[in-house]
């Protein structure tokens, strides 16, 4: 991080473009301001539901996104859901069987600018089982930060899981296989 | 008006007991079938809690029951005690009882075992009394299904006996509606 403002107050001493000297800067998630949400299908009917976040390093680059690594680990057993029997059955033996597996680990292994924002392929560990999943990103500044300022970004990041993929096959006749990602990352840069 | 049974007679605690169990069965019966081949969704949600608060509410009727025929024994059937008939009407009581405990045990076994709470009137968690596991889940509803078919057969037989000898003017269905045959 000091080496960051080194080099950029170096780039502009120097008078070179800072983006050649872009390097990942450590970003710290706010919580409070941030969701892990998903959903799945039900019948006619969606449960939502949401995961608190234990631990989240981020290392984002926003110049060159390939340079940014995740690594999030999330907590199955405090796992809500929209009524309260989904979130027994999803925590329970059958879904997420939280407790023998009480977290939800992502690290991401590739970045890749794709559009205006990013493809970040990682894995996923759910229930002990790890498998790749693949996350579409969306890069927004805070509301009222300054154009180009990126102490403070927002992340929303989109995509889906198989759960049979995973084992978590409980209630299959019932519940939805896919379950879809919608994660809103409120970041800071760490200071 | 007694509440008390007597030798030839049903008192009044007796009739109330077979006729709002009676009522429950037939409310949870066609619910429960209809539970077992649909799809839920959000809507229909709230129809597994009935199911298992008029289950629950049924096992402590029965057992209320089996207490209350403790403390006043039930007239004996009507009709020479060593006839066909009567012994048949003794076995199929006997069997209804077994399957009025049978039904709620098993659903309540079976859903305990699932791992999701079971509520009463969707305000109490009621406590499991089967540790969760695939196999007592599937196993106990495949009982509690085939005891509920049982259970239906039984319930026509014992509706069709009862209007049978009331049309042959023996008062049997009288006594559990009056008293008195």
């Amino acid at each position: 991080m000091r080496q960051a403002i080194r080099l950029t107050c170096l780039a502009l001493a120097i008078g070179l473009a800072a983006p050649a000297f872009a390097a990942p800067a450590a970003y710290v998630l706010e919580p409070e301001k941030s969701t892990v949400g998903f959903e799945t299908d039900f019948g006619p009917d969606r449960i939502t539901g949401s995961m608190p976040v234990l631990k989240a390093n981020l290392s984002l680059d926003f110049a060159s996104p390939a340079n940014s690594t995740v690594d999030v680990t999330l907590s199955a057993a405090g796992a809500q859901a929209s009524f309260p029997f989904a979130t027994q059955a999803m925590r329970g033996p059958k879904v997420l069987d939280a407790d023998a597996n009480p977290t939800i680990h992502f690290v991401s292994t590739r970045v890749r600018p794709s559009g205006d924002g990013a493809r970040v392929d990682g894995n996923i560990t759910i229930r002990g089982v790890t498998r790749p999943v693949t996350l579409d990103a969306r890069i927004y500044q805070q509301q009222g930060s300054a154009k180009g300022d990126l102490t403070h970004m927002t992340l929303r990041l989109t995509g889906s899981v198989k759960r049979s993929d995973f084992g978590a096959v409980g209630w299959s006749d019932m519940v939805g296989d896919e379950v879809r990602l919608d994660i809103l990352a409120r970041v800071q840069k760490a200071d | 008006m007694t509440l008390r049974n007597t030798p030839d007679s049903f008192g009044l605690v007796s009739r109330i007991l077979h006729w709002t169990m009676a009522l429950m069965i037939l409310i949870l019966l066609p619910l429960g079938l209809r539970l077992a081949g649909m799809q839920p969704s959000l809507s229909t949600l709230w129809l597994y809690g009935l199911h298992k608060t008029l289950g629950l509410t049924a096992l402590a009727l029965v057992l209320v029951r089996i207490i209350w025929h403790r403390i006043s024994p039930p007239p004996a059937p009507i009709g020479p005690p060593r006839a066909w008939e009567t012994r048949a009407a003794k076995a199929g009581h006997v069997a209804l009882y077994v399957l009025m405990l049978a039904m709620p045990l098993s659903g309540w076994i079976a859903s305990s075992a699932t791992g999701i709470d079971v509520m009463f009137a969707e305000r109490w968690v009621v406590p499991p009394i089967a540790p969760v596991s695939e196999t007592i889940d599937q196993v106990g509803f495949a009982i509690h299904g085939i005891l509920g078919k049982l259970l239906l057969a039984l319930v026509v037989l014992h509706m069709a006996a009862a209007v049978k000898r009331e049309m042959e003017g023996d008062g049997t269905l009288r006594r559990m509606i009056r008293g008195r045959a």
